[in-house]
């Protein structure tokens, strides 16, 4: 049963040709290794402040430190005492999922009543995603927290056109002729 | 690049540098990466059709091997490890881009499509018509005859890959061995 015949041998020698790899790829794998094994960036963070190390001061120095700290202290009292005072939540940065970093998509289509993103991320799922409304000057925009890798995806207008992105690049596969678009995200972890 | 490794003569065993780069050493990861880099690009390439979804698939699998080094068992060949994580990875991949494929299709325009093509691939691909049909068998038939006669795994090794049992594997390889042949003499008669 393993023997093959000669037409089918010689289609195994064929693909059994070696495909040559492209340095650019291996070098984004071994730039992605690197990157896992640092963590991500709040964990290089913690580990940078956390690693003991000398420091020398002057005494003038350590004064100039105590007066800033002591500045610094009566300042965010001072700042912060109004606001719990009015009940509201303090200011938070806009987070995200650890591993990801927010990656904004924008189609500027004035006229269109819709527009979805349809790709990679979400599974194709044409309803899946909605651009928020482009308004009278037609930017439609979402951003969605996506992990490093390669992205293909398209828009989806008026919940029919489909519409590559044509900021990027077209992406290779099998599209019936209708490209999709391609993204990269590196250096989220 | 594997020939790179092996240049000195003197080849650095599997073992020892997955447990260098369990230690933290990037350049034993490195090494391995350059010894099986090829082997699983090949893989990728010949089974998804494209370089760019192999490249990503071969991107991925590396980077979950490492992160799952940790429970790499030593009684393990490195490469078949890999593969098995390689094999996945394909699949995951090509089912996302079936997905896309559905919803081009549903969403096709009145006007016709431009015709339908094989993703180019760097000079040393094969025949279009090697690989029209083995793009044209069916996926589990594709990576079986992929793993039997072109990475020329034994069914043992592919069972264990694939989680799929040998007379299984044996019949699909027997299947897309019947399939490919009626596929290369349509596409060989079609062009006379």
């Amino acid at each position: 049963m393993d023997e093959l015949d000669p037409r089918l041998r010689g289609v195994a020698d064929e693909l059994r040709r070696p495909v040559e790899p492209d340095p650019a790829a291996v070098r984004r794998l071994r730039a992605a290794v690197r990157a896992a094994a640092e963590g991500p960036a709040w964990r290089r963070w913690l580990r940078w402040t956390l690693r003991p190390r000398p420091v020398s001061l002057s005494p003038a120095g350590v004064l100039a430190v105590l007066v800033a700290t002591a500045a610094i202290t009566a300042l965010g009292t001072a700042r912060l005492a109004p606001r719990g005072a009015e009940g509201g939540p303090p200011a938070v940065a806009a987070a995200h999922a650890p591993g990801t970093r927010p990656v904004r998509f924008v189609l500027v289509l004035p006229g269109a009543h819709s527009v979805h993103l349809v790709g990679d991320f979400n599974d194709w799922s044409p309803g899946a995603t909605p651009l928020a409304d482009g308004g009278e000057d037609g930017v439609w925009s979402v951003t969605l927290p996506l992990a490093d890798g390669r992205y293909a995806y398209s828009f989806l207008v008026d919940g029919a056109r489909w519409t590559p992105d044509p900021q990027a690049p077209p992406a290779p596969g099998d599209d019936f002729g209708r490209p999709s678009s391609v993204l990269f995200v590196e250096g989220s972890t | 690049m594997r020939a790179a490794a092996g240049c000195t003569g003197v080849e650095t065993p599997d073992a020892v540098l997955v447990q260098r780069a369990r230690d933290g050493d990037a350049a034993s990861f490195d090494a391995i990466v350059d010894r099986y880099y090829g082997d699983c690009l090949r893989y990728a390439a010949r089974m998804l059709g494209n370089r760019a979804d192999a490249e990503e698939a071969v991107q991925d699998a590396f980077l979950r091997a490492y992160r799952s080094m940790g429970r790499y068992d030593h009684r393990d060949r490195l490469r078949g490890w890999l593969f098995r994580i390689l094999v996945n990875r394909c699949r995951s991949l090509a089912e996302q881009r079936l997905r896309r494929r559905r919803v081009l299709e549903r969403f096709r325009e009145a006007e016709p499509p431009a015709a339908e093509t094989w993703p180019e691939e760097p000079g040393d691909g094969p025949p279009e018509a090697v690989r029209a049909a083995l793009a044209a068998l069916p996926p589990d038939q594709r990576e079986a005859f992929l793993l039997k006669h072109v990475e020329e795994l034994s069914y043992e090794e592919m069972a264990e890959l694939t989680g799929t049992g040998v007379s299984a594997l044996k019949m699909r390889v027997k299947r897309a061995c019947d399939r490919l042949r009626v596929l290369l003499m349509e596409v060989e008669h079609g062009r006379a």
